[in-house]
């Protein structure tokens, strides 16, 4: 059978890109520093959310966005730090994308906020490959996971601006190579900050917040304006 | 659960491109995914059979081109693939480039139909 080709440039981002970007636009306006939070399931997003919403509701104008598959249980744990939270249910989906992110800000509007945290929902693979309009890409890897786990997961420890290495109150017990870890880290992001940290213990905490603090005054410095002329290049 | 959104991507560019071309069916979609994709070869076959049921491409083949990670290596001043598994890590200097120049690709490349 005679065929014909039909070409097509179509890079399956490009929809998720454009509403990132509008997003971003919007953020950007509101001078709002917004922090995606990834994970494999059971890293420590939520506790380490529960901490930081906690010691920023009374500081700024803080809010969060939860995604998981099934259960408001993380949002429910989040909403006991005072600060407003929404559920995204994604059902069959594995991840956050910017339209779930669009449409969750319609139905909950926030008044200009200062910080918006997002959890996304626990895997390392799905979310990676979505931008959510956010100025801070933030993974998490807790000691108990294997050094080895950048490595498995090179985009999203690629794309990450902050690796926070969790859970080190038991890295003794769970031998955990710091070394190493670091070194697997390195060989897919050079560049992006890293933090040891305990959410139960409050070790390590400390540098978390001064490293948030530090970009919301940033980006609340930032004139507009100047800021949507940089990120639209 | 990664692949089915992938498929569901796919099958929604195809149809977008052959909406008002005078298509019957698709017989070939050809895509071109990259090592860092994190798609599961197998799994988004497997997907693509379940997503297409009575559409406009059922029964077509998806035909999937792997594209290897290529980083450009500072040091090396050139580009260079990292093994798998190893991160992005030059396979001559060691030292570590985040200039991925390949292997992010997710892209619809084109569609064969009957002529």
């Amino acid at each position: 059978m005679k065929m014909r080709v039909l070409e097509i440039a179509g890079n399956l981002r490009a929809k998720n890109e454009a509403l990132a970007s509008r997003l971003r636009e919007r953020f950007a306006k509101s001078g709002t520093l917004v922090v995606n939070v990834l994970s494999s399931p059971g890293s420590g997003k939520t506790t380490l959310l529960v901490h930081t919403l906690s010691r920023f509701v009374s500081r700024y104008r803080t809010a969060a966005l939860v995604g998981d598959q099934a259960t408001d249980n993380d949002a429910q744990r989040l909403a006991r730090s005072g600060a407003p939270v929404h559920q995204i249910t994604t059902a069959a989906e594995c991840r956050l994308d910017a339209d779930m992110i669009t449409k969750a800000l319609a139905e909950w509007p926030q008044d200009e906020l200062d910080v918006l945290f997002i959890e996304n929902v626990g895997n390392l693979i799905c979310p990676a490959e979505y931008d959510l309009g956010e100025d801070l890409r933030v993974v998490l890897f807790s000691v108990t996971e294997g050094e080895d786990k950048p490595l498995k997961y090179p985009l999203a420890f690629n794309t990450a601006h902050v690796i926070l290495i969790t859970k080190c109150d038991i890295a003794d017990a769970v031998e955990f190579d710091r070394d190493e870890a670091t070194e697997s880290i390195r060989s897919v992001n050079p560049e992006a900050a890293v933090i040891e940290l305990s959410a139960r213990t409050g070790d390590g905490l400390a540098g978390w917040f001064a490293l948030l603090e530090e970009r919301v005054a940033e980006k609340q410095r930032l004139d507009r304006t100047e800021y949507l002329s940089t990120v639209t290049q | 659960m990664h692949e089915v959104g992938v498929a569901l991507g796919l099958l929604e560019g195809v149809q977008t491109t052959v909406i008002d071309r005078d298509v019957e069916r698709v017989c070939t979609v050809n895509v071109r995914l990259g090592a860092l994709s994190g798609v599961v070869r197998d799994a988004l076959l497997f997907s693509w059979d379940v997503v297409t049921k009575e559409t406009i491409c059922e029964g077509s083949e998806l035909r999937i081109e792997e594209v290897p990670l290529v980083v450009y290596c500072e040091r090396c001043g050139t580009q260079r693939a990292p093994a798998p598994g190893t991160g992005l890590v030059c396979p001559q200097c060691r030292s570590v480039s985040s200039n991925i120049v390949r292997g992010r690709e997710m892209e619809l490349v084109s569609v064969e139909v009957p002529a």
